[in-house]
């Protein structure tokens, strides 16, 4: 898929390793779902939240909050997903505090395979699907989630238990979560990646996993932090003549000669992923700030304009 | 030699840590390529999926077994090393089979325990079993071999302090005597369990299954009653790895990229090891942008960029005032980059205190070994 349609999805995961930028990317689609009159839920994952500060706003915690209009965000952390969903389990709030915040059972539910994650996505996909006087509440959920290791432990979860578990409530969760994740018209997993060589090998690595382990419909993957071509070959040659100049010309060829080798060596890294991937890439472009913010996240969002 | 590989002179194990994509495994590699150069016998330990390392150091799969840098890979590198580079990636399941193997009372046991879906989850997919693992198979290669230095590259962990509580924390529930009883069903109720369940706890055990299912809670008794004549075989070897980390012979160190998550992640954990009496090596501020205006006075316009430019060049020419605006402007932007970094890099400096190396960032990636060595020359 390309990434033309990718807002029309309900659900978006957006993925990749550390440090790619996952979190710009989340918040630069919320921003402009938001701007085609969308409303948005960024979720992201028992994180350090920093999709909320990245907007200028603060961050929401468990309960979701609207950050920017048509943008609301939620850090869901295990614990308070359990007390959500234990409680439409259980229904009374006393039998809920004796049971479930009984110690030796709190050992227990975080030693029960994969509850944690489950309760996560669960939470996360109940918001996705949800309705409002037969209107979905959200138009799109995106979640921020966890880098490539994780990430495919979280969202291999409803796949796990339903070839655990033979029955039950957590069985029928699984279920609709399965279908929920797998269901290309709904749902697309978006991968962040970066133009090195060692992102790119990972990139490529957990594209194959999302579709061949997982069978999750693969969505665009964003090429992050892409450095403009702005020096001809024959302009870098002669630059490199002149590094050791005085300043200021000495220092600016400088620049000038690493900015260029960087988008050399990015280009070949663009198309290294290219053609491992097998599908055109969405860049976004490297950008200056000297602090990332909400002005930075709209340029990304400017750039993804007509793209996704 | 720089700061860090000073303060990791007679180290014997090298832990280094930090959040993900900051190059933990180059650095890591790196550290161990250095002792080999100088002739030690390293090894480098590496958990990472994606298997970087085993393209950093030429090879092409590592599998939980430790395999000798050929003389080739170093050859082509143009890199005689005095000493001997081993590296492993660790095999977070495997190292729990082994681990189940060694202290199973009897096959019988062992292979039930192997084969339980409880076990199967909690070895695979447990959250921080795979930073257990990794500090299992550290005191484990610490123990039996007989290494100058070993190098662990850890996991990109999502929290940083399932290093240190992952072990207590997995145990803690495993050898609980209240949940023993509590989701031992299966196992117990030929004796007294049967009794147990209707009494007290067995409000909780019902309510639990009707939570997760009654299967899920008899597959946990099940796994725990297998478990409990191995718990304290357990028990003691993560004790003993615990006591371990606290040896002078050990040095954490710490890697940051100059990003303001990367530094909070690595002072973050600085501030446990300090207080869990774990020695900290030393702190890396990686793929730091060098500072190429460290003049007084603003950033130049495009005027003097072009006059030096077309004194320089001889020959100005046509386009010559453009070349000088975007000159202008992309050393503008690499000193924002230059600046945003110094400012972490400083920060790093303050919060994590003792040597501490910034590594500029090397015109391509570090992936083979001729990139590990310059990358050793900065730490």
């Amino acid at each position: 898929m390309s990434g033309s349609e990718l807002l029309d999805r309900r659900l978006v995961v957006v993925t990749g390793k550390g440090g790619v930028g996952k979190s710009t990317v989340s918040a630069a689609l919320a921003m402009l779902a938001a701007r085609r009159g969308k409303r948005v839920l960024v979720a992201e994952v028992d994180a350090r939240e920093r999709v909320a500060p990245m907007l200028g706003g603060r961050p929401s915690g468990p309960v979701i909050r609207e950050v920017l209009p048509g943008i609301s965000t939620v850090d869901v952390d295990p614990r308070h997903a359990l007390e959500e969903y234990a409680l439409m389990v259980v229904k009374v709030r006393a039998i809920y505090q004796a049971v479930f915040e009984n110690r030796v059972v709190r050992f227990f539910l975080r030693a029960v395979p994969s509850l944690a994650e489950t309760l996560m996505l669960g939470k996360i996909l109940h918001e996705a699907r949800s309705e409002t006087s037969g209107r979905p509440r959200w138009d799109l959920v995106v979640v921020d989630a966890p880098a490539t290791g994780h990430a495919v432990q979280l969202l291999g979860v409803p796949r796990a238990l339903l070839a655990t578990v033979p029955g039950g409530p957590l069985r029928r969760d699984a279920e609709w979560m399965q279908a929920l994740l797998s269901d290309p018209v709904r749902t697309a997993i978006a991968l962040v990646s970066l133009p090195e060589e060692m992102p790119v090998t990972e990139t490529a690595e957990l594209d194959a996993r999302i579709g061949k382990e997982l069978s999750l419909p693969r969505g665009p993957v964003f090429l992050n932090a892409m450095p403009r071509e702005l020096y001809t070959e024959g302009e870098r040659e002669r630059l490199r003549a002149v590094l050791d100049a005085p300043p200021p010309l000495g220092p600016a060829a400088r620049a000038a000669v690493l900015q260029a080798e960087q988008r050399v060596r990015a280009s070949a890294q663009a198309t290294r992923l290219r053609e491992l991937v097998g599908r055109p890439l969405i860049p976004l472009p490297l950008l200056a700030f000297d602090r990332w913010g909400r002005r930075a996240v709209e340029r990304i969002a400017d750039a993804m304009e007509g793209q996704v | 030699m720089g700061a860090l590989l000073r303060s990791l002179e007679g180290k014997r194990v090298a832990i280094v840590v930090g959040s993900g994509g900051v190059g933990k495994t180059s650095v890591s590699a790196a550290i161990a390529l250095s002792r080999a150069m100088e002739g030690g016998r390293t090894l480098v330990c590496t958990i990472d999926p994606a298997r970087r390392l085993a393209t950093a150091l030429g090879l092409g799969s590592l599998g939980n077994a430790e395999a000798l840098v050929p003389a080739e890979a170093f050859a082509r590198s143009g890199l005689a090393p005095k000493g001997q580079l081993f590296a492993m990636m660790l095999d977070v399941k495997r190292t729990w089979d082994d681990l189940v193997a060694r202290h199973a009372p009897d096959a019988a046991t062992r292979d039930r325990i192997l084969g339980n879906r409880v076990y199967q989850q909690v070895s695979g997919a447990l959250a921080g079993s795979q930073e257990y693992m990794a500090m299992e198979k550290l005191y484990e290669l610490s123990t039996e071999r007989d290494y100058d230095l070993i190098v662990l590259d850890t996991p990109p962990t999502s929290h940083a302090l399932d290093f240190l509580e992952a072990p207590d924390r997995i145990l803690d529930f495993v050898g609980n005597e209240t949940a023993r009883k509590l989701f031992a069903p299966a196992i117990d109720a030929g004796r007294f369990g049967a009794r147990l369940l209707q009494a007290g706890t067995g409000f909780v055990a019902k309510t639990l299954s009707r939570f997760t299912g009654s299967d899920v809670l008899s597959d946990v008794g099940d796994f725990l009653g297998q478990f409990q004549g191995m718990y304290d075989g357990f028990k003691e070897r993560a004790s003993a790895v615990r006591t371990l980390l606290t040896q002078p012979e050990v040095g954490f160190v710490l890697v940051a990229s100059p990003s303001p998550l990367s530094v909070d992640e690595a002072l973050f954990f600085h501030d446990h090891l300090r207080k869990a009496g774990m020695p900290v090596a030393g702190a890396v501020s990686n793929r730091v942008t060098p500072d190429l205006w460290p003049f007084p006075g603003g950033l130049p316009g495009t005027e003097p960029v072009a006059e030096a430019l077309a004194a320089a060049l001889a020959s100005a020419g046509p386009g010559t005032e453009d070349l000088a605006a975007r000159l202008a402007l992309t050393l503008q932007e690499h000193q924002a980059f230059a600046r945003s970094d110094a400012r972490e890099v400083e920060r790093m400096r303050r919060g994590a205190p003792g040597p501490h190396v910034a590594v500029p960032r090397l015109p391509g990636d570090v992936h083979d070994l001729s990139g590990l060595a310059a990358l050793a020359a900065h730490l």
